[in-house]
């Protein structure tokens, strides 16, 4: 087996760590909110409470993934769990543009109510093209031009057309 | 007779036609647009047509329908994004078939499974509207739980690579759908204090982030290929359109039984194209002799979807017309548009104003052929969609994201919920979790929810489920899609092991 096969295998193998900490989680997560939804009062006007419906499900996702974890575990060797931060750590480096992406999307809409739609718009194209486009003048300017016409422009085909306002920001 | 020549000689009008012209682009455009539903389409062009006559008013609005449910197709195929709810399962074929080089194959496809699914479903609308109105009225909780129960069991077809995983995306989406007040008594549930859960999670903005945002975010994960300047599509861009038309008639038990499908579940209050489209890419998997190949980009699996959620335009119409009772959001619209012109919308609707009626069996007609000539001769406009670099159309379409999440309620807080979805949704992805049944369940939840608890409110005897004919119908139908779902996952697995066995020997 050549060492780009090995490193797919362990690749492969540290995803299954991923999706058993998945299961994990959810499964832990779905006991918690089984008892969160025990807790919702009933109505003497129903058989089924406001809570026995997620109750049904909460239990159905519990079991799903106790099932999964059982078949989970025995397909992973102990070597792979000692890759799992190394692996994780590569991941991340290849792609690192979709966490500047999300990071970007988080800082746009939490500036937004303050910067108002247009100005933390202009800022979040501009800003991210700039982070994904292969630099050269005509880019720049192109980048630019997208960041005005989807930014300001979107703003005043909203509220001049369709008449909705969106946020105008406290500057 | 004569109602119907004066119903024809208001639609086939200058104006009226130069109106459905315009309704149907602003259709197609809007539904393109990620985050953008028909039901707004709709609701932005319901105050314009106050001033025009009922049946002229009426047929902007129907153009606007009929376009928005083929607008939706061109995100689909082009950005994996589903414009609309009701173009979910476009995604699944269309997208593949886009990426593989054929976009312009791809749209093609829909736009004319969207034309013969409209037209199929006006002529099931003229045909069969006052006795599919009478059975859909008589569905009660019993049957709609069990209906849905039915709906669920798509999840199967719907499970991706992993069964077990495929589940879990289901069993979070009810989850998801249990957030906020509980659908019967109104009381608060998992809101965690936070205002903008009281009211639960707005479906809209879980689409968005669920779909849109993750897949915006997977664009990117090449870093090479994107900082290169790639665009979204490769390959020649050819939009085929006859022989993709005869492509598309060659298939005609899917054309048809996708379109049927989308006129029942259309008649059926509540339901509409966001379940039509899954429901009619379901049975043409399961009825395939190839269902290997669904999800890969295979014709048939856009034409059911297309031919699904076009038909459930016609579908909806039917209690509406029927008996005054709207299926859908959209009818809802339509109905009121009526009532502001002063025509009471109920059982006398056909006896009192059949003028009216026929016009709009006949708007129905026009407006999807409208939408064939818009779709026809705009494609190649979308097509250059296809030719945008990746370092454009993500930041850009992520704007698009925000204003349909904003637009829908005027609220901030459903930003934040749809960064949170967005992370969540990729997270999912990432770790190989199909995101087709989360989107079933959140459709489904409350409808399931809230028909089991009314029933059992009507009364307390749970055996009524198997009791009533049409109820039992819809749980035998469930229990043979599960044992079909499971003999064929048996199946692939054999068919995979063989081949593994032969390669390894």
């Amino acid at each position: 087996m050549s060492q780009s096969d090995l490193d797919e295998e362990l690749s492969l193998e540290v995803g299954e760590i991923a999706r058993l900490l998945s299961y994990i989680l959810f499964l832990l997560v779905s006991a918690g909110m089984f008892f969160a939804a025990g807790d919702i009062p009933t109505s003497r006007f129903e058989k089924l409470g406001a809570g026995a419906f997620p109750q049904f499900v909460f239990a159905g996702i519990f079991l799903i993934c106790a099932i999964a974890i059982v078949l989970t575990v025995p397909k992973i060797p102990a070597r792979a769990y000692g890759q799992l931060f190394n692996q994780a750590i590569l991941w991340a480096r290849k792609c690192y543009l979709v966490f500047v992406c999300l990071a970007a999307l988080g800082v746009y809409l939490v500036a937004m109510p303050w910067l108002g739609f247009s100005l933390a718009s202009l800022i979040f194209l501009f800003g991210l093209q700039m982070a994904l486009l292969p630099r050269s003048l005509n880019t720049i300017f192109i980048a630019a031009i997208v960041a005005v016409v989807f930014s300001y422009g979107l703003n005043m085909l909203f509220a001049d057309i369709f008449t909705v306002f969106l946020p105008k920001g406290v500057f | 007779m004569d109602s119907f020549l004066i119903g024809a000689s208001q639609i086939f009008t200058v104006t009226t036609l130069a109106y459905m012209l315009a309704g149907s682009i602003a259709g197609i455009v809007a539904a393109a647009i990620p985050g953008f539903t028909v039901t707004m389409a709709i609701v932005l062009t319901l105050p314009l047509t106050f001033t025009m006559e009922p049946l002229q008013g009426i047929a902007v609005m129907l153009a606007v329908y009929v376009g928005g449910y083929t607008g939706g197709l061109i995100s689909a195929a082009l950005l994996g994004i589903p414009g609309t709810p009701s173009s979910v399962a476009t995604t699944f074929d269309a997208f593949p078939m886009a990426r593989g080089g054929e976009a312009g194959r791809a749209l093609s496809m829909g736009v004319w499974a969207s034309f013969f699914g409209t037209v199929i479903s006006t002529i099931v609308l003229i045909v069969a509207a006052p006795p599919l109105a009478m059975i859909a009225v008589k569905l009660g909780p019993w049957e709609y739980f069990s209906l849905i129960v039915f709906a669920l069991t798509i999840v199967a077809s719907l499970v991706g690579e992993s069964v077990i995983r495929g589940l879990i995306a289901g069993l979070i989406g009810l989850a998801m759908s249990t957030v906020g007040s509980d659908p019967i008594l109104g009381r608060s549930r998992f809101d965690f204090g936070l205002e903008t859960l009281e009211t639960g999670l707005p479906f809209l903005v879980v689409l968005i982030g669920i779909y849109a945002i993750s897949q915006l975010a997977s664009e990117v994960e090449d870093a090479k290929s994107v900082k290169s300047g790639s665009k979204l599509v490769t390959g020649a861009i050819d939009f085929q359109t006859w022989k993709v038309m005869r492509e598309v008639l060659t298939r005609p038990v899917n054309l048809i039984r996708s379109s049927i499908i989308g006129v029942l579940i259309g008649a059926l209050p509540g339901a509409g194209g966001s379940i039509a489209n899954l429901v009619a890419y379901d049975q043409a998997k399961r009825s395939s002799k190839n269902p290997d190949a669904f999800g890969t980009g295979t014709p048939d699996g856009i034409v059911a979807s297309e031919a699904g959620n076009s038909a459930t335009a016609g579908g909806g119409l039917i209690p509406m017309i029927g008996l005054g009772i709207p299926g859908s959001a959209v009818d809802a619209i339509l109905m009121a548009s009526l009532m502001v012109h002063g025509i009471s919308v109920g059982p006398r609707l056909i006896m009192d104003h059949s003028d009216l009626v026929y016009g709009m069996f006949i708007a129905m007609a026009v407006a999807s052929f409208i939408m064939l000539i818009v779709a026809t001769l705009s494609m190649r406009l979308f097509l250059r969609v296809a030719e945008v670099p990746k370092w454009i159309i993500v930041p850009v379409v992520m704007i698009c994201c925000v204003v349909g999440a904003f637009a829908l309620n005027n609220r901030v807080s459903d930003l934040y919920l749809l960064g949170c979805i967005g992370v969540f949704g990729y997270a999912l992805r990432a770790l190989g979790y199909s995101l087709a049944p989360l989107v079933l369940g959140v459709i489904l939840g409350p409808i399931a929810e809230t028909n089991l608890r009314r029933a059992l409110m009507t009364n307390e005897d749970p055996t009524l489920f198997f009791t009533r004919p049409i109820s039992l119908l819809f749980l035998i139908a469930a229990v043979v899609s599960i044992v079909w779902a499971i003999r064929g996952h048996m199946k692939k697995r054999k068919t995979e092991e063989r081949l593994f066995d032969a390669a390894a020997s």
